[in-house]
C-alpha cells in the first residue's frame, strides 16, 4: 500500500465542515491520515476539487432480478462493449450493465460503495456471487422483509408489537445472509399480488389470509430495526408506489414510523397529487415539510431522467401496470415465502405530461429541499435512469441555466404543475453536491469511515478536475482512490480490486432458531439448516458494521 | 458404508436438499428415495476410485494433465468452452474467467447436442415462481410434453401434488400435455394427446379464446377449449415446460407463445411458468454467463468482449472449434462422475487431456442454482483429494496466462 499526498486542492468534506478550503490529504495504509513522510507519492490537485468518494444508497446492480433484467435486454449492451484488458474482465454496458462493467463503471464515476436496495433473502447467495463478480466497490444490500410470511406470522402473534422474537428472528435473517440493512417494498401488497394480481391500497387494509395489515409491518418491523440500533434504518418503498393520490399514503407511512428512525426510497414516485386513475399533480413540497419537522426521516429521490431506463422493483403489481401501458416486454418472478420481482423496460418522455412532472418532482425534491444531509441524491438506478446519469443530474442541480433549458424541452403542463417555474433559482454548492452523494448517504448507512476525509477514515477519495461544465467535471473524475490505491487515473481504469462486502450484525437468541424452523417448515422448500449462507467465500472479505444496541 | 444427510443432491435442476444417504456393499438407498438420485450419488462415490487424470486415454497426474491443457489451449485457434451439466456457480465463474482470457466460445449446454434455440425470454419476457410459489398457491399445473417423473422425479411431489402437502388445497388439478404415455401422463388428471407439431396450434388457439374470441371448428377445439375453462376457473396456475417446448424447429416460436399466452392470462389471473433445464448445471452457468457477460446461453468472447450467438447457431458446424473443453460433464471413457475434459468435438471426437473433479454435493462445497433460480448450497459429505472444478479452471487460467 502506497503512501500518498493530495496536495493543494480544494477540498469539499461537509462531515469534517470543510467547505472548498485549500489543504492536503494524506493516506497512508487505506486511511487518511494526519500526515505522510517525504517518499510519499505526491498527487498534484492544484485547480481541481477533492471529495470522498461517492456512495450511493439505493441502485439496483446485484442479485435475480438484475440478472433477470440482462437477459431480457441484449439488445440494450450490443453496441456497448467493454473489452477485456491485462487487469481488466470484459463485460457489456447498457442499462443493466454486467457485473465488472458495474464495478468498473461506477469506479470511473468516483463512487467507491454501492448499496443493492432489494434482495430476496432466500437469493443471497445469488446475490453474494454476484457482489463477488462485481469489482472495484465496497457494497452491500438490503434484504427484503416487508412480504415476508413468517414474519407476517410473528406479528400476528404479537398483535403488531415489537416482539422479542420479531426482533430475534431479523436479526437472525441479517446474519443469516450477510445483508447490511431491511428494506420494506409496498408491504403486504406484494403478498396480495402473488396470491390473485390483487394488492393493498391503505395502511389499514388486512392481507388477505395471515391477519395483518401494512401499517402492523411498518410499525412491527420498522420497530424492530430501529430497537436494534442497526446501522442503517428501515430503508422503506411505500404503499403505492407510482399511483395519484399516494402522497396521502407516504404521509401516512412516515406517521406510522413516527420517533423511529427511517429511510424512505426513491421519494418521487410517491410524492403525487390527484386521484386513482386520474392524472398526478405535485405534492413535493407537503412531504418536504413533514421532512423538515422530522429529521428523524431521511429520503433518496429516485430522478427519473428523460430516455430509456429499466423498471425493477419487488413490487410486482407496479410492473403490471405498466406492463398494461403497453410495454414491450415484461417480466415477473414470484420468490415463495418473501417476495416478488417485476421488470419492464421503459422510456421517460420529456414531451409526456406524466413523466415530465415526475422528472419535475425530483428537482422540485432537490431544489426545495432545506436540509440536504435529508434528502439524497439516486436515480433509483435503473428505474429512473441509469448511474451514469448522475452527472447530468448534478449538472441541473448546479446549474440553473442549463436546467432551464431543459424544462423549456419538456412538457409545459406539468412544468407548469410544480414549482420549478416560481422562480426557483436555487443553483447546489459543490459542498451541498458532497452531501446529498457522499456525506449524507455515508452517515445514513451508519458507515462511519466512509463518506468523509477525517482522520481515520477509509482512503476513498475522488479528485475532479474543477470545470464550469458540471456533468464533465463528475463525469470524468481525474483520480478516484479506492482503500488508499489509484484505482482511475486520467479516466482510465489502472488496477482491478475486488472491494469489500459489507454486513451488519446485531445480537439474537439463538434459541430464535426455534421458532423459526417450524415456520419454514411447511412454506420454504429449502431446508432450514441449509438456508443460512456460511461459505466464507461468498461472505469474505467483509467488513462488519455492529449494531447500536446492546 | 457412509450414512449421511441431510444433504443436497445434484441428480437434477431440482436441488433435494433434503436427502439422507445410506451407502453399502448392497448399494446407495435415498431417504426420500429417488432413482435419479441414487444414480447420481452411485456414480461419484464410485467414481472416487478413478485415476485422477489421463491425457490421450493414459492414466497420468493432475498437475501433467494441467500442464498439457494448459498448452492446448494456448494454442488452440478457436476454442469452446461447453458442457455444464454439473456445474456449481463456483466453476462456472471459473470457466469464465478462463474462457474471457482465452477469447472462446461458450455454450451452457453440451454443444454436441447443438444449440437448442433461442431462448424466447429476451423478446418479449416470461412470468415465473419459485417452487414454493406453485405449490402453495396454482390451483391448476399444465405440464406441457415434459415427463419430469423421469427427469426430475421429485418434482410433482415438491408441487403439491405428493406426500407434500399444498397450502392450495387438495382442489388442485394435474393436465399433462403429451401424446407419450410417459410415467408422468399416467398422473395426470386429465391428459391431452395432441402432437408435438400441434403445440404451436394449440397455444395460439388459447390466446385466442383468452381474448373472448371464437375458435373456428377444426383440430384441438374441444380440448383446447377445456383447457381455457380450467385456466378460467382458478386464480392461480403454473404452466411446466422444457426442451421438448424450446428444442428443436420452431422452438423459439412455441416457446414465445406460450409466453405470449401466460402474459395475456395474466390480466385476470395470476400464471407463472417454470423451465425444466437441459442439466442439472444448466441453470447455474446460465446465470453466471448472464453476470458476467449480459447475455444469456451462448456468447462469442473471440472479440475480446461478449457478443451473443444468434437463435439458430449451431456450435461445431461452419465454427471452426479445434479445442472444446467440457466443464463438469460426464466422463468420455465412462465410469460415472464428472471431469473437466479437454479435446475435439463429435464427429472425430477426440478426448486428449481428462481431470477429474471432486463431485459437488458429494466431495466438494459449492452452490448452485436450482431449475426456479433458488441458490442452494451443495455440502461435501466424503471428502476427496480430487479438486473441485473451479480451483482445476483457476489453476488452468494461471498456467495459461503464465
Amino acid at each position: 500500500v502506497t503512501a500518498i499526498r493530495i496536495s493543494g486542492g480544494r477540498v469539499h468534506d461537509p462531515a469534517n465542515g470543510v467547505d472548498g478550503e485549500l489543504r492536503d490529504v494524506c493516506l497512508n495504509d487505506g486511511k487518511i491520515v494526519s500526515d505522510v513522510g517525504p517518499d510519499a507519492r505526491r498527487i498534484d490537485a492544484r485547480g481541481m476539487v477533492v471529495m470522498a468518494g461517492g456512495v450511493d444508497i439505493h441502485a439496483h446492480i446485484a442479485g435475480p432480478k438484475v440478472n433477470a433484467a440482462r437477459k431480457l435486454s441484449p439488445d440494450d449492451r450490443r453496441d456497448d462493449p467493454l473489452d477485456r484488458t491485462e487487469v481488466l474482465r470484459s463485460g457489456t454496458g447498457g442499462l443493466v450493465p454486467s457485473t465488472f462493467a458495474t464495478g468498473y463503471r461506477y469506479s470511473l464515476l468516483g463512487y467507491t460503495t454501492v448499496v443493492e436496495a432489494a434482495a430476496p433473502p432466500l437469493a443471497a447467495r445469488h446475490v453474494l456471487s454476484e457482489l463477488r463478480d462485481t469489482p472495484m466497490i465496497d457494497k452491500a444490500f438490503l434484504i427484503l422483509m416487508g412480504n415476508n410470511q413468517v414474519l407476517f406470522e410473528l406479528i400476528r402473534r404479537s398483535g403488531g408489537a415489537v416482539s422479542g422474537e420479531l426482533r430475534d428472528a431479523v436479526a437472525w435473517w441479517l446474519d443469516a445472509t450477510g445483508g447490511y440493512g431491511v428494506k420494506l417494498v409496498n408491504p403486504g401488497g406484494v403478498e396480495r399480488y402473488k396470491q390473485d394480481n390483487g394488492n393493498v391500497h391503505s395502511l389499514d387494509d388486512e392481507v388477505d389470509g395471515f391477519g395483518v395489515t401494512p401499517r402492523a409491518v411498518l410499525e412491527a418491523i420498522g420497530g424492530a430495526v430501529d430497537e436494534l440500533g442497526l446501522p442503517h434504518p428501515v430503508h422503506v418503498h411505500a404503499n403505492n408506489l407510482g399511483v395519484p393520490g399516494n402522497a396521502d399514503t407516504t404521509l401516512d407511512t412516515m406517521r406510522t414510523l413516527a420517533g423511529r428512525q427511517a429511510h424512505f426510497a426513491h421519494l418521487q414516485f410517491h410524492a403525487y397529487g390527484g386521484k386513482p386513475g386520474g392524472l398526478p399533480r405535485s405534492r413535493a413540497p407537503e412531504l418536504l415539510d413533514y421532512l423538515s419537522a422530522h429529521p428523524e426521516i431521511t429520503a433518496d429521490v429516485g430522478q427519473v431522467m428523460f430516455g430509456p431506463a429499466v423498471t425493477m422493483t419487488a413490487d410486482g403489481a407496479v410492473s403490471a401496470v405498466l406492463r398494461d401501458l403497453g410495454a414491450d416486454k415484461w417480466i415477473n418472478h414470484d420468490t415463495e415465502v418473501e417476495t416478488g420481482c417485476g421488470i419492464v423496460p421503459y422510456r421517460y418522455r420529456a414531451g409526456n405530461y406524466v413523466h415530465a412532472l415526475q422528472w419535475g418532482i425530483g428537482l422540485e425534491l432537490f431544489l426545495l429541499c432545506q436540509n440536504p444531509w435529508q434528502v439524497m441524491l439516486s436515480t433509483d438506478h435503473p428505474n429512473g435512469g441509469s448511474f451514469l446519469s448522475y452527472p447530468k443530474l448534478i449538472r441541473l442541480l448546479m446549474d440553473r441555466a442549463f436546467r432551464e433549458d431543459q424544462m423549456r424541452r419538456a412538457n409545459q403542463r406539468a412544468i407548469r404543475r410544480t414549482a420549478l417555474l416560481d422562480g426557483l433559482d436555487r443553483e447546489y454548492s459543490l459542498n451541498e453536491i458532497a452531501i446529498i452523494t457522499r456525506a449524507a448517504p455515508a452517515r445514513r448507512l451508519g458507515l462511519r469511515d466512509k463518506g468523509h476525509l477525517g482522520v481515520g477514515a477509509d482512503a476513498d477519495v475522488t479528485i475532479y478536475h474543477d470545470r464550469a461544465d458540471r456533468e464533465e467535471m463528475f463525469a470524468t473524475p481525474r483520480y478516484v482512490i479506492k482503500g488508499g490505491e489509484v484505482a482511475v487515473e486520467e479516466g482510465e481504469l489502472r488496477r482491478s480490486d475486488d472491494g469489500l462486502l459489507l454486513s451488519s450484525r446485531a445480537a439474537f437468541d439463538p434459541d430464535v432458531s426455534g421458532v423459526l424452523a417450524p415456520l419454514f417448515g411447511d412454506r420454504y422448500t429449502v431446508a432450514f439448516e441449509h438456508y443460512p449462507v456460511r461459505d466464507p467465500a461468498l461472505r469474505e472479505p467483509v467488513q462488519i458494521v455492529e449494531a447500536a444496541a446492546p | 458404508v457412509a450414512d449421511f444427510g441431510p444433504v443436497t443432491c445434484a441428480g437434477c435442476g431440482l436441488l433435494c436438499d433434503d436427502v439422507t444417504v445410506e451407502a453399502s456393499s448392497d448399494g446407495v438407498r435415498l431417504q426420500p428415495d429417488c432413482a435419479l438420485g441414487v444414480q447420481w450419488f452411485s456414480e461419484r462415490m464410485h467414481r472416487r476410485d478413478a485415476a485422477p487424470a489421463t491425457i490421450d486415454g493414459r492414466p497420468t497426474d493432475v498437475e501433467a494433465a494441467l500442464a498439457r491443457a494448459a498448452e492446448l489451449l494456448r494454442e488452440a485457434r478457436r476454442p469452446l468452452v461447453h458442457g455444464f451439466e454439473g456445474a456449481t456457480v463456483e466453476d462456472a465463474r471459473a470457466a469464465l474467467a478462463l474462457a474471457d482470457r482465452l477469447g472462446a466460445l461458450v455454450v451452457t449446454r453440451r454443444a454436441e447436442d447443438g444449440w437448442p434455440g433461442g431462448p424466447a425470454v429476451p423478446l418479449r419476457g416470461a412470468s415465473s415462481a419459485t417452487l414454493g410459489e406453485i405449490r402453495d398457491r396454482s390451483r391448476l399445473v399444465v405440464i406441457w410434453r415434459e415427463d419430469p417423473e423421469t427427469t426430475h422425479p421429485r418434482l410433482l411431489d415438491r408441487l403439491g401434488f405428493g406426500r407434500t402437502p399444498s397450502r392450495a388445497g387438495s382442489e388442485r388439478t394435474l393436465v399433462v400435455v403429451d401424446d407419450r404415455d410417459t410415467a408422468t401422463a399416467r398422473r395426470a388428471d386429465t391428459r391431452l394427446r395432441w402432437q408435438r407439431d400441434h403445440d404451436l396450434h394449440a397455444l395460439t388457439s388459447l390466446h385466442v379464446l383468452q381474448r373472448g374470441l371464437a375458435l373456428r371448428s377444426g383440430d384441438l377445439v374441444a380440448e383446447v377449449t377445456g383447457l381455457m375453462d380450467r385456466l378460467r376457473a382458478v386464480a392461480h396456475a403454473a404452466f411446466v415446460y422444457g426442451p421438448r417446448l424450446t428444442g428443436g424447429a420452431g422452438g423459439q416460436r412455441r416457446a414465445l407463445a406460450l409466453h405470449e399466452l401466460v402474459r395475456a392470462l395474466n390480466h385476470d389471473r395470476h400464471v407463472v411458468t417454470l423451465e425444466l433445464p437441459a442439466a442439472a448445471g444448466t441453470r447455474s452457468a446460465d446465470d453466471v454467463v448472464a453476470w458476467q457477460t449480459g447475455y444469456s446461453g451462448a456468447v462469442d468472447l473471440a472479440g475480446g468482449h461478449p457478443e451473443p450467438l444468434g437463435a439458430t447457431h449451431r456450435i461445431g458446424d461452419h465454427e471452426g472449434v479445434d479445442v472444446a473443453l467440457s466443464i463438469e460433464a460426464a466422463p468420455a471413457h465412462g465410469g460415472g462422475g464428472a471431469e473437466i475434459g479437454l479435446g475435439t468435438l463429435p464427429p472425430g471426437h477426440d478426448v486428449a487431456v481428462s481431470i477429474r473433479t471432486a463431485a459437488a454435493g458429494v466431495s466438494a462445497t459449492g452452490t448452485a442454482h436450482r431449475l426456479d433460480g433458488v441458490p442452494v448450497a451443495l455440502q461435501a459429505p466424503l471428502p476427496d483429494a480430487a479438486p473441485p472444478a473451479a480451483a482445476l479452471l483457476a489453476r488452468l487460467l494461471e498456467e495459461v496466462t503464465r
